[in-house]
């Protein structure tokens, strides 16, 4: 079963606030104020001084499950909001596969979802690691604590262009970067289930459907959210937590109210000081969970996202710590 | 449901309504009249953002802070049920 064997985020030190933004992305005082009173929106991180390959790279640094493991790493997946990062012939994804001694991996981007890209990965990662051939009896090749085929996933993006910097009224985006290290039979953070929901009709190039989109948004997250509970044979009574994506407080808050479900259990914390960390958000708020113990092993916990761009993606993904 | 039944302070509630009225006629740039039991995204084209936009203005204006996390928008159509709820639901800013 996928498994989610060891994350590390990256968040800058420097933080800038919503308002310092006002300027150079040409918001109105009222925007700045809607950002900040309703969206919880206070400030994120900007890094400056470093490029997407030093934001990925600082990210898996800290990934001490890597180090000697680099043989085992088959897959490296990027899971990132926007579909291009970096003008051709650069790759910062292959840069930092060589930099990392991953040279061998197949390493592609995950990118059409927008910000649900994320969740796509860890369940593309896990069934890429589960079809690998298994290895000769004894070698522990493919289970748990064994010798398995791993999965390497990068996200994060720099803030570099007005649309990666926020997105029409609804969140700001914040600069990181995040690595998780996948196997298919690990023990400790088992995915259970997966749902998601592609909408193409919901594409913001036209702008054509974009009320409709506002009414279903948190309709359709309840239903996915809802289908990967019934997926793993759960209800919401048996979620510890749930780890959003950081679009805005209020989109949360007024999901808890949709969902019944207590907000003190939704991990919002990072909105107000990290802002939308693109895909890295699901990353974040499970170390976020991990360090403020609000998992204790066994409990379940529920990760969702909504991309929002050429077509909007809800998904959801329940697992087990 | 009258402002008495509810327990609220239905001369509060009306200050609301007003507000709202004004602001919205001036944020939809809109000619015809506006009226409280206009039904805020069927008749009047209220998108989330806009009428987050909305209840800005009106803490503004009143001086009031809107316990916003507790809105279920599905159960405030109209202006008149905007009104009733932010009554209901606001402290001096």
């Amino acid at each position: 079963m996928t498994a989610l064997e060891a994350v590390s985020v990256y968040l800058p030190p420097t933080r800038v606030s919503i308002e310092s933004l006002a300027g150079p992305l040409g918001l109105t005082e009222m925007q700045v104020k809607l950002f900040r009173r309703f969206h919880g929106l206070r400030e994120v991180g900007r890094d400056a001084d470093a490029s997407l390959y030093d934001l990925l790279m600082k990210a898996a640094a800290g990934l001490a499950e890597l180090r000697g493991q680099e043989h085992r790493v088959r897959y490296v997946l990027y899971a990132r909001t926007m579909p291009v990062i970096a003008p051709y012939p650069v790759n910062p994804l292959h840069e930092v596969c060589r930099a990392l001694g991953l040279g061998h991996a197949l390493a592609f981007t995950v990118a059409h979802q927008s910000c649900a890209s994320g969740l796509l990965a860890i369940d593309m990662a896990g069934r890429l690691l589960a079809a690998e051939p298994a290895g000769p009896a004894g070698t522990g090749y493919g289970r748990a604590g064994g010798s398995g085929p791993l999965a390497l996933i990068l996200s994060g993006e720099k803030a570099f262009t007005r649309e990666a910097q926020m997105f029409a009224d609804t969140t700001v985006f914040g600069e990181g970067a995040s690595a998780c290290l996948v196997s298919a039979f690990g023990a400790r953070d088992r995915l259970l289930a997966y749902a998601s929901n592609v909408r193409g009709e919901f594409d913001s190039a036209t702008g054509e459907n974009d009320a409709r989109l506002q009414r279903e948004y948190r309709p359709s997250l309840a239903e996915v959210m809802g289908k990967a509970l019934d997926e793993a044979g759960l209800t919401l009574d048996d979620i510890r937590v749930v780890l959003p994506h950081n679009v805005n407080l209020v989109t949360w808050q007024r999901m808890c109210l949709l969902l019944g479900f207590p907000r003190d259990r939704v991990l919002l914390d990072n909105i107000p000081t990290s802002g939308h960390v693109f895909c890295a958000d699901v990353f974040l708020n499970y170390q976020t969970a991990c360090e403020r113990g609000l998992l204790e092993p066994g409990d379940r916990y529920l990760a969702a996202a909504v991309g929002a761009g050429g077509g909007a993606t809800f998904a959801a993904m329940v697992f087990e710590h | 449901m009258t402002a008495q039944e509810t327990g609220l302070d239905g001369e509060f509630r009306q200050q609301v309504v007003s507000t709202v009225i004004t602001v919205l006629t001036r944020l939809l740039d809109r000619a015809e009249p506006v009226t409280e039991d206009m039904r805020l995204m069927e008749e009047l084209g209220l998108s989330s953002t806009l009428g987050l936009e909305l209840l800005l203005e009106v803490e503004d204006q009143l001086l009031i802070l809107i316990d916003v996390e507790l809105m279920d928008q599905d159960q405030m159509k109209t202006i008149g049920d905007l009104a009733t709820f932010v009554a209901a639901h606001s402290q001096p800013g």
